[in-house]
């Protein structure tokens, strides 16, 4: 052992001698420049809110079938009770609502199922005319009672809508003014509510309720405690609705669910897919159905959604034949291994924008991160451009506050913090962190700046950044401690307020309402203010830019709340997000939006002209 | 063997049947190797001098790295950022520094050559965040060695004393521990870890080297045992009874030596499974944390990568591969040598 011990010591030593000799020259060999991965790149600037990314030259046709893939099941496909997105994508091509976006404007305030709608001069009440042409999957005639039928659906407490319920908590009143009448009123004047209560799917009442076991109540009596608690059959309804074959219309033999959207519900196969089918008989076939965007119903015979969980067998999938279209693929497939001119030519990849965006919060209760400067500090001290470039292959867009970059909301007038080291530690430093006790880390009041950066343990690109953070700021005196969480645990931890700093995405809309996020009232008590921002100035802006209807003013309120926000950094806002997708090129009228899930199949259709049909 | 020779002691004569097996004695020189290393890992890639002259004054930022993490001492305040290679922009004559042959850090990142592949700058390439593989193996080396050993003198320590009061006293005690260790027997081991680990708070490989240590006591405890009831009726156990020494007394200094052979054995083939279970748990991402570097963790990351960044994969996987091979060679060689039917 001694013999063998100084062999290799002097091994040690050659090694040292010989690498330390010469020219020690790590001659950084540069990456070549990340490229757009031979895809398109969607932007969604001036007047352009559409993106097509196929051809354009010839006119859209019927036939064909989609497959597409995506990672997670439903757990169910009741509109109201499902939590999962994957659900509410399904679906809305099968259920509709009143009044939806306009793809012109990005007003939300097309008719859809109805035909015309009037607000009332206090701006709480709204009117709704429906269209008497239309019809569900099944035959019947779609008609306020429907309407009416929905929203006390979403209203009954014991119907397992929590979420949807809270949008709803200041309706007081909905009732119907004749069969294609339909009136609903709020309790206040809330920017939102056109989209809330014209945005709400409407669901066939004589396939949910045939019993009419809800005729009996009013929106007002649902609203009252004392009735829901001693009527039964409201009870015995919202029961019946949560456990309701269309909510779970598994395998080959269910029942269809029935909608009155431009497709069909075919099949769901547990494991496998989810598929539809075109409704040829659409009331909205024979006019335009989204102007600048789909001119008919849709196109497509069929639509099949595969379940495959894994990213990996989702390529495999694609570059196999099996799959037509990935929505989401990862970065590093995207612009790593799927470069050969073979799949170019086959496939186009695009990435288009979500209106989602990444960001570090910072729990301001915490004595590290209680002075803005400091936060301030953080937010110079992390290279986001760099992060971006290598990490994230240049995907992010580079954000300043909460708001959707595409949207009105956003406030343009405001620059980024630089990655500036330097100022940053002379701000930790005027915040009183400097290293007394010369261990090497800074301290304040006997405090050591030393805390823990939450990861979820599935994030790739936060272990990246927890990894970067934690190598840069060990060099300033800073210790990071990584701590790698089960995502159910984060989220525990969130919302107990149990973390020092968390990475994490907001998703959010073309027009949001920050109050849910940042207004102090929803510190503590679960609430989404995890982090436990407060600002006078902004919770004022914050409540009453709920109420303002003048948008130029209320937008401008919303300008002065990110001036605060960027002022103070409660978060580092990192990057509004992109997805990347790939799909077969024989698929047109791929039509890239601003609104989630950034993409609909109403306008996609496949080109046969130039295929032979395989035999 | 000429019967002039001097009487050969007990170690002499396996360490000649050792010998003997080529196969095994080359292994031992691997893990001498993985040994070296470990201790050594500092020196071998760091990304502070060894040794550096500045503005003439002498520094051992290595040793002085030892100082601070385990004496409480300070880094002087020129050095404060630790930042070495950042000082050499503004040498002036006279200053130098030694480096480590690799003068990187496991952590140490620059995104601006990630997923390089094997280079002279890099003999083992980069990750995906531009940190180098080989530095990081050196120091993942220190955690699967670190976890090998302690997590198997745990399970050793618990294992013997177990093992020996059953197959000393017998009776009550006896069924008490067998039925001790057939409940543990019976949960598949490394969900019974991953279950543990998923609800553990926080993620360190000390929890992993207590577990494995707690999980894996069982098989050493049954062949304590059973040698034990070998021995224990033996003329000098009787003796020492009947000299009336104390039952603790007679269980480790006399009955114990006697019975440490094939504890020897398992302990060795121990050390190699206990690697691999702690490779698996990081590939899993419920071993080590982040930040720290192993073998596991680095095939884990890098499955990903494949097949461009195979330089991320091919070397830690080889890391496993032999050493758990050389620990297993050991241990055949061991058993075959401590058998004496296999004696001409």
């Amino acid at each position: 052992m001694r013999k063998s011990f100084l062999i290799q010591f002097a091994i040690l030593i050659l090694l040292i001698i010989y690498t330390n000799i010469g020219d020690r020259s790590t001659a950084a060999i540069s990456n070549s420049v990340v490229g757009d991965g031979g895809g398109i790149r969607v932007e969604l600037t001036g007047d352009e809110t559409i993106f097509d990314s196929s051809p354009t030259d010839l006119a859209p046709q019927k036939g064909g079938t989609l497959v597409m893939a995506i990672s997670a099941e439903p757990e169910n496909l009741n509109y109201y009770t499902s939590t999962s997105a994957a659900a509410t994508r399904f679906l809305d091509y099968i259920y509709e609502p009143l009044l939806d976006y306009d793809y012109e404007t990005w007003n939300y305030d097309r008719p859809v199922l109805a035909e015309s709608f009037a607000i009332s001069e206090d701006g709480m009440t709204f009117t709704f005319k429906l269209r008497e042409n239309i019809y569900w999957h099944d035959g019947q005639p779609l008609t306020a009672d429907d309407v009416l039928f929905s929203i006390k659906s979403i209203l009954n407490p014991f119907v397992d809508a929590a979420p949807q319920r809270t949008s709803f908590s200041k309706v007081i009143e909905a009732h119907i003014e004749g069969p294609y009448i339909f009136s609903v009123t709020s309790s206040e004047t809330y920017f939102r509510n056109q989209e809330i209560l014209g945005g709400f799917a409407i669901m066939p009442k004589h396939i949910w309720d045939p019993q009419g076991l809800m005729d009996r109540y009013t929106v007002t009596d649902l609203l009252n405690p004392t009735i829901t608690r001693e009527e039964a059959a409201i009870k015995e309804f919202a029961e019946a609705f949560n456990t309701h074959p269309q909510g779970r219309p598994v395998g080959d033999g269910a029942e269809p669910i029935v909608g009155s959207g431009p497709f069909k519900f075919d099949k769901w196969i547990t494991g496998d897919y989810m598929s539809l089918v075109r409704n040829d008989n659409y009331w909205g076939s024979d006019q335009t159905y989204i102007p600048g965007y789909s001119e008919q119903g849709s196109y497509l015979d069929k639509i099949i959604i595969k379940v495959v969980q894994d990213a990996t067998a989702r390529l495999i999938a694609l570059k196999a034949g099996e799959i037509d279209f990935i929505p989401r693929m990862r970065a590093i497939q995207y612009f790593e291994q799927t470069g050969s001119q073979d799949f170019l030519d086959k496939y186009q990849k695009v990435s288009y924008v979500v209106p989602a965006y990444s960001y570090i919060g910072w729990n301001n209760d915490k004595p590290y991160f209680m002075d803005k400067r400091v936060r301030q500090a953080m937010t110079m001290l992390i290279d986001r451009e760099a992060y971006n470039k290598y990490i994230a292959y240049d995907m992010g867009i580079p954000t300043i506050g909460p708001f959707y970059i595409y949207g009105e909301q956003y406030n343009h007038a405001i620059e980024r913090w630089p990655y500036d080291p330097a100022r940053a530690v002379e701000l930790i430093e005027a915040a009183g962190w400097i290293d007394h006790d010369g261990d090497g880390i800074r301290d304040k009041d006997g405090v050591p700046f030393n805390f823990t950066f939450s990861i979820s343990a599935g994030s790739t690109s936060s272990k990246y950044l927890a990894l970067m953070l934690k190598e840069d700021l060990r060099k300033v005196g800073i210790v990071v401690n990584i701590r790698q969480l089960e995502w159910s645990v984060y989220v525990e931890n969130l919302r107990d307020r149990q973390f020092d700093v968390v990475s994490l995405l907001w998703i959010g809309g073309l027009e949001a309402d920050p109050y849910q996020i940042w207004h102090s009232d929803n510190i503590g008590d679960r609430g989404s203010n995890y982090i436990g921002f407060k600002h006078a100035e902004a919770d004022s802006i914050l409540y009453h830019a709920r109420f303002e209807m003048d948008k130029t003013k209320r937008n401008a309120m919303y300008h002065r709340l990110q001036e605060i926000l960027h002022d103070e950094q409660p978060y580092t806002f990192m990057f509004a997000q992109r997805d990347p997708g790939a799909y077969l090129k024989e698929f047109r009228g791929a039509k890239w939006i601003p609104i989630r899930p950034g993409y609909k199949l109403y306008s996609w259709w496949r080109n046969n002209t130039s295929q032979v049909s395989p035999l | 063997m000429s019967q002039m020779a001097p009487a050969r002691t007990y170690t002499q004569i396996v360490g000649a049947q050792f010998s003997k097996n080529k196969l095994a004695v080359f292994s031992v020189h691997i893990i001498y190797v993985l040994l070296f290393v470990f201790i050594f890992a500092d020196f071998l890639a760091n990304d502070k001098p060894i040794v550096m002259r500045l503005k003439g004054s002498t520094y051992f930022p290595v040793f002085r790295e030892y100082g601070v993490n385990w004496l409480g001492m300070n880094w002087q305040d020129e050095f404060k950022s630790q930042q070495f290679k950042i000082l050499e922009d503004d040498y002036e004559a006279g200053d130098w520094a030694i480096y480590p042959p690799i003068p990187y850090s496991p952590n140490e990142y620059n995104l601006q050559v990630k997923l390089q592949p094997p280079s002279m700058a890099h003999p083992f390439g980069t990750d995906e965040l531009g940190r180098d593989v080989l530095s990081q193996m050196i120091h993942g080396a220190r955690v699967s060695l670190l976890v090998g050993f302690v997590a198997v003198a745990i399970y050793v320590f618990i294992g013997v004393i177990l093992g020996a009061l059953a197959g000393f006293y017998g009776g009550i005690i006896d069924i008490i521990i067998q039925r001790l260790i057939e409940i543990m027997i019976t949960f598949p081991r490394m969900f019974l870890i991953i279950t543990i680990v998923a609800v553990m708070e926080t993620q360190s490989i000390i929890n992993i080297m207590v577990i494995l240590g707690l999980t894996g006591w069982t098989g050493v405890a049954r062949f304590t045992r059973a040698e034990f009831l070998k021995v224990k009726n033996e003329d000098y156990v009787v003796a020492a009874k009947a000299l009336g020494y104390k039952d603790f007394r007679t269980i480790f200094r006399h009955v114990l030596p006697n019975t440490l052979t094939p504890v020897l054995v398992t302990a060795t083939f121990g050390v190699a499974a206990a690697i691999l279970i702690e490779s698996g748990l990081s590939f899993l991402g419920f071993g080590a944390p982040p930040e720290q570097a192993t073998w596991g963790s680095l095939l884990s990351s890098a499955r990903d990568m494949l097949p461009t960044g195979w330089w991320l994969t091919t070397f830690p996987g080889l890391a496993i591969f032999i050493t758990v091979t050389v620990y297993n060679l050991v241990g055949e060689g061991l058993r075959d040598a401590l058998d004496p039917r296999l004696k001409q």
